[in-house]
């Protein structure tokens, strides 16, 4: 039986919580992602292109921290891209872990890496000293 | 795992759509990697020790991919976006398509150049 063979009587609603939420990560998505557009490109081009990779140590770290506005920079890149990567990384595992045991677990693992990675990023811009050594 | 479930109409759009994934997902590793070693910055010795890694030829190349990775990505993402807003793109979605190839080339040559000019120039090794 395919898709098309299902009576068209009793059309099944999807869970209208879920499917907004679906719609809600959908937006993310888009949003996220143009604003990354930005952020991403140009803190690659700064560390990778303007600036040899070399030269980004803990020195250029200090110049440029010194600036809140690229503390709040880093800080924005750093939430955006993990949580676009990991509801891109559910979407991924919802294609190939069928099973609903192991799929919650994969889930749980990431989502828990996910929030560890937020805290640690957080603390590392927040911590960070604002004069020089 | 069904393979019917990821399965496409084939052409373009499964290559956009399977590179979108292997490119997201590399990222995504490699943001796990720069989230630990920045976080080395409690420890400036450390830090710059190990950050001085990234200068290495080997982990040149690595940037070379995260570069590609990153701007296929991108502008993969865009054309997406603008498919969603203007649906009637999708007529002219393999010309998107290779467009997307093309900034992807345009800009990850010449960035990946600059990355491994230290090595071109003969200044490492």
């Amino acid at each position: 039986m395919t898709a098309l063979d299902v009576p068209p009587t009793k059309p099944r609603k999807p869970n209208s919580r879920k499917r907004s939420a679906e719609a809600w990560s959908w937006a993310f998505m888009r949003l996220s992602g143009l604003a990354l557009v930005f952020l991403a490109l140009v803190h690659f081009s700064i560390t990778h292109i303007v600036n040899d990779v070399v030269d980004t140590d803990y020195d250029f770290v200090l110049d440029r921290w010194h600036n809140p506005a690229w503390r709040l920079f880093d800080w924005l890149l750093l939430v955006l891209a993990l949580g676009h990567g990991v509801n891109g990384l559910r979407w991924i595992v919802d294609d190939y872990v069928r099973r609903p045991g192991p799929r919650k677990a994969v889930k749980g693992v990431l989502y828990s890496l996910t929030a560890v990675l937020v805290v640690v990023g957080t603390l590392t811009i927040l911590a960070f000293p604002t004069r020089p050594r | 795992m069904s393979p019917a479930s990821t399965r496409y109409k084939g052409k373009s759009g499964q290559w956009a759509f399977l590179g979108h994934r292997i490119t997201g997902f590399l990222v995504f590793l490699f943001l796990l990697l720069h989230i630990v070693d920045v976080s080395l910055l409690r420890w400036p010795a450390t830090y710059d020790q190990v950050h001085r890694l990234y200068g290495n030829v080997m982990l040149r190349l690595f940037e070379v991919g995260l570069l590609f990775a990153l701007v296929f990505h991108t502008f993969n993402g865009l054309r997406i976006v603008a498919v969603d807003l203007f649906p009637d793109a999708v007529r002219n979605q393999r010309r998107l398509f290779q467009a997307v190839i093309a900034i992807t080339l345009l800009m990850g040559i010449p960035g990946g150049i600059v990355i491994l000019w230290p090595f071109i120039d003969g200044h490492l090794l």
